[in-house]
């Protein structure tokens, strides 16, 4: 029991919004309108997530990953359902959870514009109630993983757009919480700093055993950093498993390329539930010489890709 | 004290941060002289045609000295919580805010407080000084500057109060814009912060002692400046718990206002 940090029952979160109409009349029309609309960004989802786990959150836009860790951070109510997080319920004892949670949210920023970095974590060790040894061992840390020098003197607002994502991530791990949310953090990186920041969560991950709810919609942070991943859809949880039972439970495609006798490559994505690698191969011969094979796994990529298109699930 | 630490390390931060805008104190400082050389006409002008030397019990050299503190007061007081507040809720910024670990409000004051650690040193206490040396004994030094520095506490707690009172009424209309000229003007004319209450008419000046406003300038002004017998005790004690009451009513009622207005956000989600 102690080992669930995060316990999801049915959990469901709507919007109501105008229905809004075009153009000037439409506009008036709007001042004095009833008509609403509901959305349900999130559809009676359930799950628990383990101490120390590191879960992708993924989904197509507008799926309701964002909305999601809303809730779980606290700053957004559910509509039906319950949330413990740590044993609390976020929304009722926000202030309590935010202590023990680290967040970061793609675009934002939690730093302080205008002070250099170093400021800004050393106001949040205070905020945070963070014993100064901790502190100098975190820093130490963050040392050993990344190179802080170049952006640790300099104000927020003069960084780029990476080195404030880095210095984000950084500060939502500051004071060594349990768990810390990360909504799309390597967004808009270049694949040098995306390769630095997933060490580095991985690193963190390791060493402080942190739990860590990841979106994102770049695979390649979901396969160097999760085991698990959860996929909501239209705000319903779709799937919650393993990464390697994703690409069998949706079909287990394998990509078969064979270099024929004019040295061509072909191509052949193979459903081995449906025909398999073998029979491919024969009917291929029998038409053409096969000088040379290879056999690829499909990627993660190419798997959620047919799942937000609404392919071919079992 | 843990819960001393975290605030004290937002007013150092907020101290550091408004230290940065050089530029602003200077640009205040000149706007200031603009506004006072407008008031000193103005005033001249009216003193003049009235044909008397005290009007309403002030001379024109009270009336100036008034008006010059009160401006410095202002200075120091100025927030900017409607603007910063409406922009946050726009931006979505304000999900970062609600999500440190301290309560909004104590959140929000305790980041002010640097600017106005600030504003204290660099603008109010040098025109305070000027003023002294111009006026040559006109205004009390001595332990009426221990109760005016109690008393401007207490005034600031009530300007906040009232800020945070009005910021969140942007989440239920859009015209930031006007709330704020509404506010602005509302406080500066009924606290005596643009002309002395003594200037009210009788009706005005009765109703303005039942608001909150006068706590803002008036009083703090008036324990300066050792008038009314603020310099006594039982003088002052009255005027403190006027300020007093208002501070804990206004943040009651803040309290209880902002607990509703956040459902906005974390219900409709902003
Ligand atoms: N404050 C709001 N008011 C009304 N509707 C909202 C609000 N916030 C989100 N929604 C709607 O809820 C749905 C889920 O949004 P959410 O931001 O959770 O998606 P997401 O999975 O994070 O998408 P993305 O990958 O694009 O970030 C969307 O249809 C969105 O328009
Ligand atoms: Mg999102």
């Amino acid at each position: 029991m102690s080992n669930e940090v995060i316990v999801m029952k049915n959990i469901s979160k709507q919007f109501k919004v105008l229905n809004r109409h075009e153009g000037l009349k439409g506009s008036i029309q709007d001042l004095f309108s009833r008509d609403y609309k509901i959305i349900k960004a999130v559809d009676d989802v359930s799950l628990t997530v383990n101490k120390g786990e590191i879960i992708g959150y993924l989904g197509p836009n507008g799926a309701g990953k964002s909305t999601t860790i809303k809730i779980m951070t606290g700053v957004l109510e559910p509509s039906a359902g319950e949330i413990f997080v740590d044993g609390r319920m976020p929304y009722k004892d926000r202030t309590a959870n935010s202590e023990n949670i680290g967040v970061v949210f793609g675009q934002r920023s939690q730093l302080w514009w205008n002070l250099p970095l170093i400021e800004s974590f050393n106001l949040l060790r205070n905020i945070y109630l963070v014993p100064e040894k901790d502190y100098r061992n975190m820093l130490e840390l963050y040392r050993s993983l990344v190179d802080l020098e170049p952006i640790l003197h300099k104000p927020v607002r003069q960084m780029s757009l990476g080195q404030r994502t880095l210095s984000d991530i950084l500060a939502a791990f500051l004071h060594n919480p349990g768990i810390v949310f990360l909504d799309e953090p390597t967004i808009g990186l270049d694949v040098s700093m995306k390769a630095r920041i997933r060490e580095l969560i991985r690193g963190l991950n390791e060493v402080k055993g942190t739990t860590v709810i990841l979106t994102t919609h770049d695979m390649g942070d979901v396969d160097a950093l999760c085991k698990r991943i959860i996929i909501i859809d239209k705000g319903r949880k779709i799937y919650d498993n393993d990464i390697e039972h994703l690409k069998s439970y949706f079909g287990s495609y394998r990509t078969l390329r064979m270099r024929l006798g004019d040295d061509s490559w072909v191509e052949q994505v193979i459903d081995e539930k449906k025909t398999d690698v073998m029979h491919v191969m024969q009917e291929m011969q029998k038409e053409h010489k096969i000088k040379d094979i290879q056999l690829q796994e499909i990627s993660t990529e190419e798997v959620i890709r047919k799942i937000y298109e609404g392919g071919e699930s079992a | 004290m843990t819960g001393l630490k975290k605030k004290t390390a937002l007013t150092r931060a907020g101290i550091i941060e408004s230290l940065q805008f050089r530029l602003s104190t200077a640009v205040m400082l000149f706007a200031n002289l603009i506004y006072l050389a407008l008031v000193y006409f103005l005033w001249k002008a009216i003193y003049d045609s009235s044909g008397v030397d005290v009007v309403n019990g002030m001379t024109f050299y009270d009336t100036m000295i008034y008006l010059i503190l009160a401006t410095a007061i202002f200075n120091l007081l100025e927030m900017f919580i409607v603007w910063d507040m409406s922009r946050a809720i726009q931006s979505g910024e304000i999900i970062m805010h609600l999500l440190k670990p301290m309560r909004y409000r104590l959140y929000t004051f305790w980041s002010y407080s640097g600017a106005h650690v600030n504003n204290f040193f660099l603008s109010f206490v040098p025109t305070f000084i000027v003023v002294v040396v111009i006026t040559k004994g006109a205004i009390p030094i001595g332990i009426n500057l221990l109760y005016f520095m109690v008393s401007l506490l207490l005034a600031l707690i009530v300007n906040f109060n009232i800020e945070m009172l009005v910021a969140p009424v942007c989440l239920y209309t859009q015209s930031t814009w006007g709330i704020n000229i509404v506010k602005e003007t509302v406080v500066l004319l009924l606290s005596g912060a643009s002309i002395p209450l003594a200037f009210f008419p009788e009706g005005l000046r009765q109703a303005v002692e039942y608001l909150p406003f006068r706590a803002v300038y008036d009083i703090p002004l008036t324990v300066l400046l050792a008038k009314n017998g603020t310099d006594s005790l039982s003088g002052l004690l009255p005027k403190l718990g006027i300020q007093l009451f208002w501070c804990v009513l206004l943040s009651v009622c803040g309290n209880l206002f902002w607990n509703h207005a956040v459902k906005k956000i974390t219900v409709n989600g902003g």
